[in-house]
């Protein structure tokens, strides 16, 4: 993976799109580099179809550059770049069979009928579609997972530079996602092409990418490997955006120490000294909700609150507590199925260096 | 636990039934008896008006043996040609109001809708104004020209022309159904792999819009091959459809038998050509696909 890490095959650069006054992309520069595999993450309202479908060339930009293998590639229309992407509703064509839905790319380009279907074969077999049982089926009678695989295929015959993916996964169920992704990021190792992945769950990204941006209202967070993003989020958003954390809301008094607004109640507590912050800034202070312990009688922790527990939710091998700090302030906590605890009343704590304080 | 007798009775096949019943009405005496009354009047003896005499293939025989197939040919030929430039058209103009127009489409739409609300017959006097000697362009010509022309009228182009615009909405609205059935991802996607436009009408388009040109083809073929008032009006006596041939066998003539059994055989070749188009395109299969 370090091996691709250093040559850009797809340079952004200060990209912009304005639809009359509303920026959906403002200013975003970024590379994609040869072989790894890139995903651009954000919630929806995010800018991430538009920023793809400028990348993919049916969107302009209003202003900056792309530039392909050092190639300005602004003014090039979609059937031009050597680039392709699979669609969010896949867009197979419904008047073709499989395998004319996998040659497509080919036909376009004169390559000759048997040389056409020997790719076409050899492309399902790679994606563990039987070619005799599917070659020509009908693609209007292919489940949701073989149209997705079909629509990969057709994607791969036309040999793009880089592949781009607008979400296909979204529509999949959840079980079966979990096997394409795996199997989207074997078919990206195999192939070593390059693959531009869009979606909207920063889970998925992890599970596939080399490298993830995350993009919120148009404008790039934090870009960066899972684990980078995982281990220091830049901010409070996209560490809510990884999942179920806890932000706690503080404001900063002496270098390591801080007051907790917990709705109505203010409790002094303490905080990793770095970064050092001039006195009554407000941060958000990140604590995962494995990073949470109910304490013993008599345990200490650099910090600790007594604690009213609301709830409990099995996740199979742990278990998941909402548990009540103040009125209208609660917090998640994640223990494995062993330390459960009976008690509604108890006292949780957490270490310093095990929350990090973060801008909002 | 059988349900009881009366329950089967009003059961959801009876309701149905029931529902069904003034259509089957209206077809039983609107649509079938009619049309078994003209063949059964074809079968009779010429110049009579009497239902209950011997059956004859009189009728048929005096067809064969004059120049009605002229008629024949020529209704069909201006119904070909009329398809063919509706086709030629249209098809531009339903992609505008599908595809591109969005909005602005609407407004032609019900533009042409407007134009149906005057009956044809008024509409083609409107053109006979238009094209009459010293009308609306000769007058016009003359006038600031100082051009002199002949009329316009009364010949096979101005006949088309007519039939071209009378049964253009019946081309267009099935033609822009059909293009509105075609995904935008599917056609962004032909594009994306590399495809030129042309490729993407040849191979995507214009076969998942099939649909609508099978509608719009046929509902034209079949208006338009019945055509008569385009061919008396704009056309004078230049041609002879067959529409009018029947026609004049039941007034002129006063010949009912014969101007029926035209009416039968008529009936039968259309729905000869109309079945042979339809089994060529499987209309079922095309609008059946789903697309998604």
């Amino acid at each position: 993976m370090e091996s691709s890490a250093s040559i850009p095959i797809l340079k952004v650069s200060n990209i912009t799109k304005r639809f009359d006054k509303f920026t959906a992309v403002n200013d975003v520069s970024f590379d994609i580099h040869d072989g790894e595999f890139f995903t651009l993450v954000g919630p929806s309202g995010s800018g991430k179809t538009t920023l793809l479908r400028m990348l993919v060339g049916m969107e302009k930009p209003t202003s900056g550059d792309l530039s392909l293998r050092g190639k300005r590639i602004n003014e090039l229309s979609p059937n031009k770049r050597p680039t392709c992407m699979v669609f969010q509703s896949l867009a197979l064509f419904p008047h073709m069979t499989v395998g004319k839905n996998v040659e497509f790319p080919l036909t376009i380009r004169g390559v000759n009928d048997s040389d056409r279907r020997t790719r076409a074969m050899e492309l399902l077999t790679l994606l563990h579609l039987n070619p005799t049982r599917y070659y020509n089926k009908n693609v209007t009678q292919c489940s949701g997972g073989e149209r997705q695989r079909v629509a990969l295929a057709r994607a791969l015959a036309y040999d793009p530079d880089i592949l781009f993916f607008d979400e296909p996964l979204s529509a999949i169920d959840a079980q079966l996602r979990k096997v394409l992704q795996k199997e989207l990021k074997d078919i990206q190792r195999r192939t070593k092409k390059t693959f531009c992945y869009v979606t909207h769950s920063l889970e998925e990204a992890m599970v596939m990418s080399d490298r993830v941006a995350i993009l919120r209202s148009g404008m790039i967070e934090q870009i960066g490997s899972p684990d980078e993003i995982y281990s220091s989020p830049k901010n409070a958003f996209v560490a809510e955006f990884m999942g179920e954390v806890n932000l706690l809301s503080i404001t900063t008094d002496e270098p390591g120490r801080a007051t907790w607004a917990a709705n109505l109640n203010r409790m002094p507590i303490h905080i990793p000294v770095a970064p050092l912050l001039e006195a009554g800034t407000t941060r958000k202070l990140l604590i995962r909700p494995e990073s949470l312990r109910f304490l013993a009688p008599g345990e200490t922790a650099g910090n600790s609150v007594p604690v009213r527990i609301l709830n409990e939710f099995s996740l199979g091998s742990r278990i998941q507590y909402h548990v009540e700090v103040a009125p209208g302030c609660s917090l998640t906590v994640e223990r494995l199925r062993e330390e459960r605890t009976n008690s509604t009343d108890a006292t949780l704590g957490w270490e310093i260096q095990d929350s990090q304080v973060l801008e909002s | 636990m059988s349900m009881p007798p009366w329950k089967k009775f009003f059961g959801p096949g009876f309701i149905g039934m029931l529902s069904s019943t003034p259509f089957m009405l209206l077809m039983l005496f609107g649509f079938v008896a009619p049309l078994l009354c003209v063949v059964w009047f074809g079968l009779m003896p010429p110049k009579t008006f009497d239902i209950l005499q011997t059956p004859t293939l009189e009728n048929y025989r005096t067809i064969l043996g004059q120049t009605y197939f002229k008629s024949i040919l020529w209704s069909l030929a201006l119904a070909v040609i009329t398809v063919a430039i509706l086709l030629i058209v249209c098809y531009p103009l339903a992609f505008a109001i599908a595809k591109i127009f969005r909005g602005g489409g609407y407004f032609i739409t019900y533009a042409i809708v407007t134009s149906l609300f005057v009956s044809e017959n008024i509409r083609l006097f409107g053109w006979v104004i238009g094209f009459m000697k010293n009308g609306v362009v000769g007058g016009t010509l003359a006038k600031y020209f100082d051009i002199q022309i002949d009329s316009l009228l009364y010949n096979i182009p101005a006949i088309i022309l007519g039939m071209v615009y009378v049964y253009l909405p019946f081309m267009l609205f099935p033609l822009v159904l059909g293009i509105k059935m075609i995904p935008d991802p599917v056609r962004e996607a032909a594009f994306d792999l590399g495809a030129s436009r042309w490729q993407v009408f040849r191979k995507i388009d214009l076969p998942l819009s099939m649909p609508g040109v099978m509608i719009g083809s046929l509902l034209v073929f079949v208006l338009s091959i019945g055509a008569i008032s385009e061919a008396k009006i704009l056309g004078g006596q230049k041609v002879v459809t067959i529409a009018s041939d029947i026609e004049s066998e039941f007034t002129y003539a006063q010949n009912w038998p014969l101007g029926s059994a035209l009416s039968t055989l008529f009936i039968a070749l259309t729905t000869i050509v109309v079945f042979f188009a339809l089994s060529r395109f499987d209309l079922e299969k095309l609008l059946g696909k789903k697309t998604s």
